[in-house]
C-alpha cells in the first residue's frame, strides 16, 4: 500500500518506516529533510509551511507524524494547525485515510499549549471522518524523542528523582506502537481516538529504574521528591515559554490524565512487550539473557571469564541449534557461576528442562574446548604440567565432588521448592 | 546393435573401486568411475595439533565446524563422526543411498574416496585358515595383498608376536615412533612376555597404512596429531590421493557427483541408472561390466534392488568395545606431540574360535569433551580430573569377529534397504571376559583399565561391515561367484566388503582391497581376452 508519512525522520517517523518498508508498502515520505533511503521517495514538507500540500495520487494512507516537540524549531501553534488542515484536505482530494498521531496530554483544557493545540487537531480530524492516535511513553529503540532524554539523564546522573505522589505513565515501545499505526492503515478499523499503551500504568520512578537496569545497565539511587516543590518551580518561572520547557513537560507528565488502551490494543490485535524487553536496544532482552547464561556456563567451565566471539558463538549455538531461549537460570547462578553445582543434576534426566540444560552444558565443554583458553584448561598447555599439578587437580576434582554433593544435600528442599516453581512456570 | 559408453564402470572411489579400476586401465580398457562427488570442504589444521590447540584462535573452525556441525552430532557413535573436516565423508549418506536402519549405525559415504577419508588405517592379511572360505586361490590373493601393501604404503614393520598374524612384514616401512607410555607398555611386556602371554594374549606394533617414510606426493608422519580431523601431509592413506595415479591413464573417465540408484541389463549391455547429487536430474550410463564398489550397504541395496531379491541377508559387523586405559606411573606427563592412530594392537583367544583383536591409541588428538560426557561427576569437576589425569590415560578398542553379529539386511518393497542390527546372545558375557583378561594382562603391565571405562558399541558402530552377498563355490541367488559376479545378475561383480565370505576381527579394508585387486585383474584378462 502506498503510505505517505510526516515527521518520517523523528523518533516514531523512522521506527515507523523502516516497518512499513518491511510489510512490503510503498513509503513516501514527507519531512524538512531527505533521509536519502534507497527506493524511497521523498517530497519537501514543513509544518510552518504556507504552501498547500499535494498528495501523490493513490496514496491509501497518510500517517501525520510531524509535530512541534523541539524548543529550538519553534512553530506557531496556529501554524501547526493549518498544515494539519492542509494535509487533512489534501487526503480527502485522493481518499486516503488520514491518521494523526496526537500526545496524551490532548484535552481541552490542558496545561501546556501543546496539548491544548493537539486538541483542537484532534477535533479537526475526527470531524473529517480521520484516524487519531494518542500514544503513552513512547521508548525503546534508538536514544531519541523524550525517551532519548530520560536515557541520558538516567545515564548522567546516579541520582535520580522518585516524585510523591507517584505520577503514572503507559509505557509503549516504539516499534509496536508503529505496529499499530500500520494495523490502522492495513485492516478495516473504525474511525476515531485510540489510545496505545499498556493498559496497566507504571510509576514513572519505575519505568527510570527500568532504563537504568536494562538500558543503562547502571546501579541508580531514586531520592523522594514531593510533587509541590516541581509545581513552584514551574510557577517561578516569570512566562510561559512558547515552546514546552522541560519543566512543562514533567508538569504535564505529573497532570496525565489515565488512558484506557485495553479495547483498543484489543482491537488492534497488538502485544505490547514487557519494559526489560523493550527496555533493549535491540527490543527483545532475549540475546542478552543468553549472553548471560553463555557467560554463566563458560565462567563456571573455564575458571575466567571467556572472550567475546566465544560468548557470540553460544548464542548462536542456541539460536541456531536449539529454540533460542535463555534457559531462565535463576540470577545467583547468572551472577555467581560458582554455584553451578548446585542445579548441576546428572541422576535425574526426567525433565525436558533438565535434558536442555545438559544439552547446553555439552555442547558449551566443546565450545569452551575449542579455544586456546580451552587449550590451557583442558590440556593444561602453555603452563607448567606435572606430578604436582596434575594430582592437585584430581584432589580438587574429588574434594570439590563432595564438597557439592554435600551441599546439594544440604540445599534440597529449596532446590527441590526452585524446580517446583520452574515447572509451574512452564 | 548400439555400442555401450564404457567397458566398465565402477561404482564407488573408495578402496575397493581406485583398487579394482588399475587393473582395467592397464588392460587398456575404457573405465569409467562414478562416485557422490563429495570433496572436503573444511580444511584440517596445518600446524601439529598442540600448537595449533594453543595458539590458532579459529580452531573451533576445525573442532566444530561454522555451521556447529560437532554439535549437531553430540550423538554420533564417534568422535571422527563430529569432526567437521569429515563431514564431506559421512554427508547424507542414508538418505541418497536409500538405507534405513533399526539398532545399528548405518553409515557409509557420497565422497570421493569413500570412507578411506576417514578410516583408522588398520590393515592386517589373512591367514590361510581365515581365508579358507575364500572360494579362490589363496596365492592369487596373497598375490594381491602385495601389490596393494606397496602401493598404499604400510608402517609397522617389526619382529614382534604380532608380525605372523598382521603378515604383512614384507612389505612395510618401520613404525611409526612410540609415545612414552607404548614406549613403557611395550618394554614392560617384553620384559614379563612369559607371564603376561599365559592367557594368550599377545602385544605388537599396530600395522597401518600411515607412512613413515616419505613417497611421492606424500609425507611421512611428522607426529602432529592430527589423524583424527585430517593429515594435511596426507601420511595417512585416501583413495582420493590415488585419483591422480588413475588420471595418468587416458582411458580412465570420472563422473563425480552421481548418486547410482539402478542396473538394468540390457541385451549385452549394462545400463547405470543416476541421479545427480542434490537433484532429481537423471542420467544413464552403459557399460560391458559393472563393478559395485559402493561400500558395503549401497552395494548391496544396489545388488538386491537388480536381483528384485526381498529375502533378509546376513550382514556381518564386528562386535565391539572400547575402554581408558591409565598409567599410573606417568601422571603428570605434560601433552606431548604423538601418532593418534594405533600404536599397539593386542590379540586375545577367548575360545577355540574366537579371538579379540584390539589396538590402543594416544589420547591427547581426541578432544576431552568426550570423555567429559560420560563421567558422573559435575562437569567443572570432571574437568579438572582429566586434565590430570588423560596424559597418563590410552584409549583402547576391540574387535570381535563378524559372524558373531546377528544383523541382517533387506530389500523392502519401495527399494530401499533395512538393515536390522543384533548382536549374538554371547556378546555380553564375551565383553565381560574381554575386560576381565585385558585387566589381568595390562594390569601385568602396569596399566590400569579405568573402572566402569569398558564399554560396548552399538551394533554397526565398528563400520566394518561385510558378506552380505559372499563368494561362493556354488553361488545362490543373493551371493556371488569367486570373482564376485553377482548370481543372476551376469556382468555385475561385486568388489567391496559386501562379497567377503568372512569377516574376521581383523581390520578387513586391505583384504577387500586384495580381493577387488585379485577380481580387477582376472575380470579384465577375461575382457581382454574375449576381445
Amino acid at each position: 500500500m502506498k503510505i505517505v508519512i510526516t515527521g518520517a525522520t523523528g523518533y516514531i517517523g523512522s521506527r515507523l518506516t523502516a516497518l512499513a518498508l518491511e510489510r512490503g508498502h510503498d513509503v513516501i515520505l514527507a519531512s524538512r529533510r531527505d533521509p536519502c533511503i534507497p527506493n524511497v521517495q521523498w517530497f519537501y514538507f514543513e509544518l510552518s509551511s504556507i504552501v498547500p500540500v499535494e498528495l501523490p495520487p493513490q496514496t491509501h494512507a497518510i500517517i501525520h507524524l510531524a509535530a512541534n516537540t523541539s524548543s529550538s524549531h519553534s512553530v506557531d501553534d496556529e501554524a501547526e494547525l493549518f498544515a494539519a488542515r492542509s494535509l487533512l484536505a489534501a487526503s480527502q482530494h485522493v481518499e486516503a485515510k488520514f491518521i494523526f498521531v496526537s500526545s496524551q496530554t490532548s484535552r481541552p483544557n490542558a496545561p501546556t499549549m501543546y496539548g491544548r493545540n493537539k486538541w483542537r487537531i484532534e477535533q479537526a480530524v475526527i470531524s473529517s471522518g480521520g484516524w487519531v492516535v494518542r500514544p503513552g511513553q513512547v521508548y525503546g529503540g534508538c536514544v531519541q524523542g523524550l525517551f532519548g532524554t530520560l536515557v541520558v539523564a538516567t545515564r548522567r546522573h546516579p541520582i535520580l528523582p522518585k516524585f510523591l505522589p507517584a505520577p503514572h505513565i503507559q509505557p509503549v515501545h516504539v516499534d509496536d506502537f508503529a505496529i499499530g499505526l500500520l494495523r490502522i492503515v492495513e485492516n478495516d478499523i473504525p474511525a476515531g481516538i485510540y489510545c496505545l499503551g499498556s493498559p496497566k500504568s507504571v510509576d514513572f520512578a519505575d519505568f527510570l529504574e527500568a532504563i537504568a537496569k536494562f538500558r543503562v545497565r547502571r546501579f541508580r539511587l531514586f531520592v523522594p521528591i514531593p510533587v509541590f516543590i516541581v509545581k513552584l518551580a514551574g510557577s517561578i518561572r516569570s512566562h510561559p515559554a512558547k515552546s514546552p520547557s522541560n519543566i512543562d513537560r514533567l508538569i504535564s507528565l505529573l497532570e496525565l490524565p489515565l488512558m484506557d488502551t485495553a479495547a483498543d490494543i484489543e482491537l488492534l490485535e497488538l502485544s505490547l512487550r514487557p519494559l526489560p524487553d523493550g527496555m533493549h536496544a535491540s527490543g527483545s532482552i532475549r540475546r542478552r539473557c543468553l549472553l548471560r547464561e553463555g557467560h554463566a556456563f563458560l565462567c563456571y567451565l573455564l575458571k575466567t571469564a571467556p572472550t567475546f566471539s566465544l560468548l557470540r558463538r553460544y548464542v548462536r549455538t542456541v539460536e541456531r541449534l536449539r529454540d533460542g531461549l535463555p534457559l531462565a537460570l535463576p540470577e545467583l547462578f547468572l551472577r555467581y557461576p560458582f554455584f553451578m553445582p548446585l542445579i548441576e543434576n546428572h541422576t535425574s534426566t526426567s525433565s525436558r528442562y533438565l535434558d536442555e540444560f545438559n544439552w547446553r552444558l555439552d555442547a558449551v565443554t566443546l565450545l569452551a574446548e575449542a579455544t586456546p583458553q580451552g587449550a590451557i584448561r583442558f590440556l593444561g598447555s602453555g603452563s607448567k604440567f606435572g606430578i604436582g599439578i596434575s594430582l592437585l587437580c584430581i584432589t580438587r576434582a574429588i574434594s570439590g565432588e563432595i564438597f557439592w554433593r554435600l551441599l546439594c544435600f544440604i540445599s534440597s528442599p529449596i532446590l527441590k521448592r526452585w524446580g517446583r516453581r520452574r515447572e509451574g512456570e512452564q | 546393435m548400439k555400442k555401450p559408453d564404457f567397458d566398465v564402470i565402477i561404482i564407488g572411489s573408495g578402496p575397493a573401486g581406485v583398487t579394482a579400476a588399475f587393473p582395467f586401465l592397464k588392460a587398456g580398457l575404457r573405465v569409467l568411475m562414478i562416485d557422490g562427488g563429495y570433496q572436503a570442504t573444511v580444511t584440517p589444521p596445518s600446524k601439529a595439533f598442540l600448537s595449533a590447540r594453543s595458539q590458532d584462535a579459529d580452531q573451533w573452525r576445525w573442532m566444530i565446524g561454522e555451521d556447529f556441525y560437532a554439535l549437531k552430532n553430540l550423538g554420533g557413535v564417534s568422535p571422527k563422526l563430529r569432526a567437521p573436516t569429515h563431514d564431506f565423508a559421512f554427508k547424507n549418506f542414508a538418505n541418497e543411498s536409500q538405507i534405513s536402519s533399526h539398532d545399528f549405525v548405518a553409515i557409509g559415504s557420497l565422497a570421493t574416496g569413500g570412507l578411506s577419508n576417514a578410516w583408522g588405517c588398520g590393515v592386517a592379511r589373512l591367514s590361510e585358515s581365515e581365508l579358507s572360505d575364500f572360494p579362490c586361490s589363496t596365492s592369487d590373493l596373497f598375490r594381491s595383498y602385495a601389490t596393494v601393501s606397496d602401493r598404499i604404503g604400510i608402517s609397522g614393520s617389526q619382529h614382534d608376536d604380532l608380525s605372523d598374524y598382521f603378515g604383512l612384514d614384507a612389505w612395510s616401512q618401520p613404525p611409526i615412533q612410540m609415545d612414552t607410555l607404548h614406549e613403557f607398555l611395550y618394554t614392560q611386556y617384553v620384559n614379563r612376555r612369559t607371564k603376561v602371554t599365559q592367557n594368550g594374549f599377545r602385544l605388537g606394533r599396530s600395522r597401518v597404512a600411515v607412512l613413515s617414510g616419505d613417497r611421492p606426493g606424500r609425507s611421512a608422519c611428522d607426529l602432529s596429531g592430527n589423524c583424527l580431523w585430517g593429515c594435511h601431509r596426507k601420511s595417512l592413506y585416501s583413495a582420493t590421493d590415488e585419483l591422480t595415479s588413475l588420471r595418468l591413464h587416458s582411458n580412465f573417465y570420472e563422473a563425480h557427483g552421481f548418486i547410482v540408484d539402478e542396473l538394468i541389463r540390457n541385451g549385452e549391455i549394462l545400463s547405470v541408472g543416476a541421479r545427480r547429487n542434490g537433484t532429481r536430474e537423471r542420467q544413464a550410463f552403459s557399460a560391458r561390466k559393472v563393478i559395485l564398489a559402493a561400500g558395503t550397504l549401497a552395494t548391496t541395496r544396489l545388488a538386491l534392488h537388480a536381483l528384485r531379491y526381498e529375502q533378509a541377508v546376513p550382514l556381518l559387523s564386528c562386535p565391539t568395545g572400547a575402554f581408558l586405559l591409565w598409567l599410573p606411573r606417568f601422571l603428570g606427563l605434560p601433552r606431548k606431540p604423538a601418532f593418534a592412530l594405533g600404536q599397539l594392537s593386542f590379540t586375545l583367544p577367548l575360545c577355540q574360535e574366537i579371538s579379540a583383536f584390539g589396538s590402543t591409541f594416544n589420547v591427547t588428538g581426541i578432544p576431552l569433551s568426550e570423555f567429559a560426557r560420560h563421567l558422573p561427576l559435575r562437569r567443572r569437576n570432571t574437568i579438572d580430573l582429566l586434565k590430570g589425569l588423560l596424559s597418563s590415560c590410552l584409549v583402547g578398542n576391540v574387535f570381535l569377529p563378524g559372524n558373531l553379529s546377528t544383523s541382517t539386511a533387506s530389500l523392502r518393497a519401495d527399494g530401499s534397504l533395512f538393515i536390522s542390527g543384533g548382536y549374538s546372545d554371547d556378546i555380553p558375557a564375551l565383553m565381560t571376559k574381554i575386560a576381565k583378561h585385558l585387566r589381568i594382562s595390562y594390569g601385568q603391565l602396569g596399566a590400569k583399565i579405568l573402572p566402569g571405562s569398558f564399554r560396548m558399541g552399538l551394533p554397526g558402530s565398528d563400520i566394518h561391515y561385510a558378506g552380505t552377498l559372499p563368494m561362493k563355490m556354488n553361488p545362490s541367488l543373493g551371493q556371488t561367484t569367486p570373482l564376485g559376479e553377482l548370481h543372476g545378475c551376469r556382468g555385475v561383480h561385486v568388489v567391496d566388503g559386501a562379497c567377503l565370505p568372512t569377516l574376521t576381527e581383523k581390520s578387513h579394508t586391505l583384504t577387500l582391497m586384495a580381493n577387488a585387486d585379485r577380481i580387477g585383474r582376472a575380470v579384465a584378462s577375461q575382457m581382454s581376452n574375449s576381445q
